[in-house]
């Protein structure tokens, strides 16, 4: 087959992601309601379908640990952010909770999301079961929630002060980095489960012929991909902070002023 | 007051005061007279550095040449490159920012004066060390980035490399003492008023800068331990014969190089900044923009540096994504070029000299850039590296670039420096012998290297093209010296000569010029109010003064300044601390002959863990003890925590002792030489923060902390607490995970 | 005449004279990048010369509108150079997988670098030499990148990408050329004293020509009959030159230094520091260190007479 079959055929049927997107999409429409805010939310349910259901899904059940990594950031760092997004302003969390989420714990969080799933004991038993894999998958999205709270809390008031969130996604950066570099540069194979892919659907050949996709060209792949589009994200997400932090608005000072 | 302070003090002191005064420049704490004094070490080396350049290029005028002999002439760009990197251009800028920087934030002095004159004092230190090396007939040789394994005792066996080596950690450690100054400075000692969004852009810059200082000189700290460690005691972390690695030499050293690039950058940013509104009477067009692309250009730094290495065969995998971050990096660049260009557009433009440097840096800069952008497209860069065609870029930057900033910003502050004015009718002069020195020594450079004449060579075949293009490019060199030569004549008798200055001759917005010329030793006499960004604007305008920005009381608490330069101190070290772990996990993921982390005893040390993470805790309680009021408990839970951490260092000893006793030294194999590296400069930071803690109990214990206490032991935890958090680290990757992966 | 002065320029661009299907390719994305960055170059000065000239001070003005920038303006010339940014790197990445295909299963031609000199092997005819390459034209030849000591680097402009010699872990490029022609390379890591000197040239020959070439450098040399290069030849095995260098049919096996058994066809000595004449022969036979400064070769103090009789025997080595 080639890729454009590949890309049009090889979707995943999978029921439990389908029930829980449509509970979360009915959770938010009773809870919230919809407005131009509620796209955020779709955007947020499509990137967990895409990474629970797409062709990518297919390829990171056992055959690319590059397309396992991409799944990582759909979870992590996409579908929380999008799904903090469309909350509304009002949203607030009680004090004990807001207590609870001190950024050195959200922090925590998200780069524990990163890194604890990279272990090789833990990425293979993602791969080979299912059961491990669902509890990947929400503890990814809880761990992403928790992240970019500080960030993107939909009270203001809740986040981090603006120049504190930019040294706390360049730390984030470190940490992505460091995995990277550790993922793209080791000789050794990290997730020993794609080193020989089950055949299940008889892509190998595409993989491994057309895109020519050897399992440590695959790894190297895979640790590019936490790495650089990782920390474009966390780039775009400290110009966000910038723009809040000299957006924000100025009170009036007793000085004797015009507007230019 | 018509005279100066200096004329006023000159008359009332006896000839043996006099002199007295004269020596006061060497004990001096003052940022002024610092900033002079690493202003005039960077001419020196500036002098050093040129003449070294000339020779070159008399060498290289024509085909064939026995000017000078082959390993001289390697001498000669090694340290032609080393001297203008480390001792001029960061001097220079470094003195720059020490002079302006408290002035422009409405500050008495820098936060450490004492500091700041020991920053200075390592680079005539190191400067003097490495120039030794040249006394003694045994330079380095071996360029400024020093490759493995040319870097190595086999090829370069004399003591020139590890000279190099020296001067360049002395230098490193001077350089982040003024980065934690700096960054303590403007974080903590603004004016009321001054709120971080207010800063001037030069200060903006150089505070941005001072996290890269911080994160990237520990990097070449690391890489050069490691160098040592083989040249002198035998290890191989580069040499490929017992499974080290080259390659890593550059990985490491580029992750330095090129964020000092940016070092270099960003306070000629800041410059350019500074300028171009002034002398075009107009604010700097989008300053969120140039602020916020600053932050950009400083992150992005970290992620490009294997753009050095697309010839290396990394794959092309690797290549493509930092040929990405390369060309990204290119955008907040160009940002802040068009930003400086609309800055002049609709100004009413005065072309004074510092305006004519600023010009001829938008221009020049821009086509360094450029050339840049396509070292960055990788298969033109596999035509083009390590040719001339890559000297021509650096040096459209860095000289082009940076040091026509660095004119610039001299002939700008020289009047607020001295209170003379420089002469315009000079400063033209020696701006045009640049511009035509400038561009005729390197854009012909750019063909040079595509009709295929490498770099570092010192003669070279008489092919066609070769021989006139070098000419041009030595006969343009000497109108640069020439243009120098008339830069320095129109300081010195603008010393002697110049005209008053006043306070702003330029009539610029800044709080430097709200000051005397020079300013008093207290930098201010009074402040005028700061709402805005441009505070003498304001004054000079009353009835169209600038937005305000931001509230007035916006982060009023200024953080204390102690805690923070602990903070950015334990910050470089994290970065010293994260390259060497980075080195022991390459090097030991794949299985070796010899010791293995295997061959550890996790139980003993694990105890001794212990004992260390306890002593965090006990340091907390003293803390806890001395904010209570309670000297004696801060006493007992203070040497606690010494005793805990002697508990560690002697538990280390011992394991040293045992693993030395079944013959693993540092150079067994590789495992053995991560291991004692690492493992060996946790326990020196163990060692000193021991030290540092007797200190701090034999003041406590002398009833220094009775009544207001010093921040010292506040400052200790935070060093403690890190020195913890490193082994929790060096544990869990040396220890712990290899047994059970 | 401006012509042929601008076409001499060119030529000497060896960047810009590409002969080989993957220079080609190089050259091609040269010219775009060149369009676009002096498209930039030009409207950036231009926006700069035009402020410059439009906007003086005159004596007398007053301060001019105090602008504090444009949110438009910003979005507009930070998109577009992103933009620019996105072509130029799918640029790249076509351009490098056309020029730089991965290598084949065995090479073609195995080049090791010394310092200062490059070392020359056929793996599949067992041909070894140095410092010259013959290859036929429109053949790709497939060749294996090593290191005997530091990093090197391997640049023929002309007919191939660079790439860097590096020492445990050998890299691979693909060399060809289309026209029969001799393209001049060189080292371009530093590498250490006499890396200047580190030259090599690529001989590109018609297949026919060059499989005449290959089988007579696999010929092993044969004994002289003239009386000084007898005594050459006998002086060349009694001394230490058998230590460091080979030659074919003969007991001087040694790879320290270049294979000497076709000297005297090639077109220069010492890796390019001296065209092969009899004069420079001797010169370099005389005394090595002061040709090449630094070079592994010692100064052997030979007599004139030795010399004499060295070089009849290294010149019947064809």
């Amino acid at each position: 087959m080639n890729t454009i079959q590949f890309l049009t055929t090889e979707w995943v049927w999978c029921p439990l992601a389908l029930a829980c997107a449509a509970g979360a999409l009915v959770i938010y429409l009773r809870g919230v309601g919809w407005s131009r805010r509620g796209w955020w939310m779709v955007g947020a349910i499509a990137s967990f379908l895409i990474a629970l259901m797409s062709p990518l899904a297919a390829l990171a059940q056992g055959y690319l640990f590059s397309a396992h990594m991409l799944q990582h950031i759909l979870l992590l760092v996409l579908a929380p952010a999008l799904a903090l997004m469309a909350l509304p302003k009002s949203t607030r969390v009680s004090g004990r909770i807001s207590g609870l989420l001190h950024p050195a714990v959200c922090w925590g969080c998200g780069v524990a999301g990163m890194w604890i799933w990279h272990l090789p004991a833990l990425c293979n038993a993602a791969a080979e079961s299912r059961s491990v894999a669902a509890v990947q998958t929400v503890t990814l999205l809880g761990l992403g929630v928790a992240f970019w709270w500080q960030l993107l809390a939909p009270c203001e008031a809740q986040r981090i002060a603006p120049l504190h969130g930019v040294l706390y996604l360049f730390a984030a950066c470190i940490a992505c980095t460091v995995l990277g570099i550790i993922l793209t540069f080791s000789p050794v194979t990290v997730c020993g489960a794609y080193l020989h892919p089950v055949d299940r659907l008889g892509i190998e050949p595409l993989i491994d012929g057309t895109w020519g996709m050897t399992p440590m060209r695959d790894q190297q792949i895979g640790g590019l991909i936490m790495w650089v589009p990782m920390c474009m994200v966390y780039l775009g997400a400290i110009f966000g902070q910038l723009a809040r932090w000299y957006g924000a608005p100025s009170e009036p000072s007793t000085a004797n002023l015009h507007t230019t | 007051m018509s005279e100066s302070p200096e004329a006023v003090l000159e008359s009332i002191l006896s000839p043996d005061q006099r002199a007295h005064y004269q020596l006061a420049w060497l004990s001096t704490v003052d940022h002024k007279r610092i900033g002079i004094l690493y202003l005039l070490t960077g001419t020196v080396f500036f002098v050093a550095g040129g003449l070294e350049a000339l020779a070159m290029r008399l060498q290289l005028a024509v085909p064939n040449n026995h000017l000078v002999a082959p390993d001289t002439y390697n001498m000669l760009f090694t340290m032609h490159g080393t001297t203008m990197i480390f001792l001029v251009v960061m001097p220079l800028l470094f003195g720059l920012a020490n002079y302006f920087v408290p002035l422009q934030i409405g500050a008495r002095d820098m936060a450490f004066p004492r500091l700041n004159a020991f920053s200075f004092w390592l680079v005539p230190l190191g400067g003097i060390l490495l120039h030794f090396s040249i006394v003694i007939g045994d330079a380095s040789t071996v360029g400024w980035f020093a490759y493995a394994p040319l870097n190595e005792t086999p090829y370069a066996s004399r003591l020139g490399v590890d000279y190099w080596a020296i001067s360049l950690l002395v230098l490193g450690i001077g350089s982040v003492g003024t980065a934690i100054n700096l960054f303590t400075t403007v974080l903590c000692l603004r004016a009321p008023g001054m709120t971080l969004r207010r800063l001037p852009l030069f200060t903006w810059m150089n505070f941005i800068n001072s996290f890269l200082v911080l994160a990237a000189i520990p990097v070449l700290n690391a890489a050069l331990v490691m160098l040592l460690c083989d040249r002198l005691l035998n290890t191989h972390f580069f040499l490929p014969a017992e499974g080290g690695s080259p390659i890593l030499w550059q990985h490491i050293f580029w992750a330095f190089g090129h964020p000092e690039v940016y070092i270099l950058a960003l306070p000629a940013f800041g410059i350019i900044s500074e300028i171009i509104p002034v002398f075009s009477r107009k604010p700097i067009f989008g300053y969120e923009f140039v602020a916020g692309s600053t932050v950009a250009i400083a992150l992005l730094s970290f992620g490009v540096w294997a753009h050095h290495m697309f010839t290396v065969g990394m794959g092309h995998a690797m290549d493509l994504f930092f040929a990405g971050s390369t060309m990204l990096i290119a955008i907040p660049t160009g940002v802040k070029v068009l930003n400086w260009t609309a800055t002049m557009f609709r100004g009413r433009i005065r072309f004074n000299t510092p305006m004519l440097y600023c010009i001829a840096f938008l221009i020049q800069f821009l086509c360094g850039g450029i050339s840049g952008v396509s070292h960055a497209i990788v298969p033109l860069d596999w035509q083009t590296k390590n040719s001339y065609y890559l000297v021509a870029h650096f040096h459209y930057v860095a000289v082009g670039g940076i040091l026509f900033a660095i004119l610039a910003a001299v002939h700008y502050w020289f009047p607020k420096m001295s209170g003379r004015m420089l002469s315009e009718k000079l400063g033209r002069w020696s701006f045009w012998l640049m511009v035509v020195g400038f561009n005729g020594t390197f854009m012909i450079q750019h063909f040079l290297g595509l009709a295929g004449m490498g770099r570092r060579i010192y003669t070279y075949p008489d092919l066609p093209g070769w021989g006139w293009m070098n000419m041009l490019s030595t006969v343009s060199s000497f109108f640069m010296a020439a243009a120098a030569l008339v830069v320095l004549w129109n300081i010195g008798s603008a010393m002697l000569r110049g005209a008053p200055a006043g306070d702003n001759p330029w009539e610029a917005w800044t709080l430097e010029w709200a000051t005397t010329s020079p300013p008093p030793v207290e930098n201010f006499h009074a402040l005028p109010p700061i709402h805005s960004r441009r505070p003498l604007w304001d004054d000079a305008h009353p009835e169209r003064p600038d937005p305000v920005v931001g509230p007035d009381h916006e982060g009023t608490a200024r953080p204390d300044k102690y805690r923070s330069a602990m903070v950015a101190f334990v910050l470089s070290e994290g970065a010293f601390f994260g390259t060497l772990i980075l080195a022991f996990l390459y090097f030991n993921v794949q299985p070796q002959q010899g010791p293995t982390p295997k061959s550890l005893d996790l139980l003993k040390t694990g105890v001794f863990s212990i004992c260390l993470f306890a002593s965090s805790f006990t340091m907390w309680r003293s803390e806890k003890a001395l904010h209570r009021g309670s000297n004696r408990g801060m006493i007992a839970w203070l040497s606690l925590t010494i005793a805990l951490g002697g508990v560690f260092i002697c538990g280390q000893g011992l394991e040293y002792q045992n693993l030395l006793a079944h013959g693993m030294l540092i150079d067994t194999n590789l495992f053995a030489t991560t291991f004692f590296t690492l493992t060996g400069f946790h326990g020196i930071h163990v060692m000193v923060g021991l030290l540092l803690m007797l200190i701090v109990l034999g003041l406590a214990m002398a009833g220094v902390f009775k009544s207001k206490p010093p921040p010292a032991l506040a400052m200790v935890g935070i060093y403690w607490h890190f020195v913890d958090i490193v082994w929790i680290l060096v544990l869990t990757v040396v220890y712990i995970l290899p047994r059970f992966l | 005449m401006g012509w042929g002065w601008g076409t001499a320029v060119v030529n000497a661009l060896t960047s810009m004279s590409p002969a080989s299907q993957g220079t080609e390719e190089i050259f091609h994305l040269w010219m775009i990048s060149i369009a676009i960055f002096g498209l930039i170059f030009l409207l950036v000065t231009g926006f700069v010369v035009y402020s410059l000239m439009k906007y003086r001070w005159r004596e007398g003005e007053a301060e001019p509108e105090q602008v504090a920038g444009q949110l438009t303006v910003e979005i507009v010339w930070t998109v577009i150079p992103m933009a620019i940014v996105v072509l130029l790197f799918v640029l790249t990445v076509r351009t490098m997988a056309v020029a730089d295909p991965g290598p084949a299963p065995a090479p073609d031609l195995i080049v090791t670098g010394h310092q200062w000199w490059w070392e020359v092997r056929y793996p599949k005819s067992g041909l070894v030499t140095a410092n010259e390459i013959h290859i036929p034209t429109g053949v790709p030849f497939s060749v294996e990148l090593d290191s005997a000591d530091v990093l090197h680097e391997f640049w023929v402009a002309q007919l191939a990408r660079k790439m860097t010699t590096v020492p445990g872990h050998p890299n691979h490029i693909w060399l060809e050329a289309d026209t029969p022609g001799s393209y001049p390379g060189s080292c371009s890591e530093f590498c250490g004293t006499e890396h200047a000197w580190m030259r090599f040239t690529v001989i590109a020959q018609p297949p026919a020509e060059f499989a005449a070439w290959e089988r007579a450098q696999l010929q092993p040399s044969v004994l002289p009959t003239e009386a000084g290069a007898v005594a050459g030849e006998q002086l060349f095995m009694q001394m230490s030159c058998v230590s460091c260098h080979a030659i074919g049919g003969t007991p001087a096996h040694a790879r320290v230094g270049p294979d000497l058994t076709h000297l005297a066809g090639r077109i220069q000595i010492g890796s390019g520091v001296l065209d092969n004449s009899p004069d420079n022969l001797r010169n370099w036979l005389r005394n090595p260190q002061a040709v090449k400064p630094g070079v592994e070769m010692p100064n052997f103090q030979f007599t004139d007479q030795q010399v004499t009789v060295l070089a009849d025997y290294l010149e019947t080595l064809k």
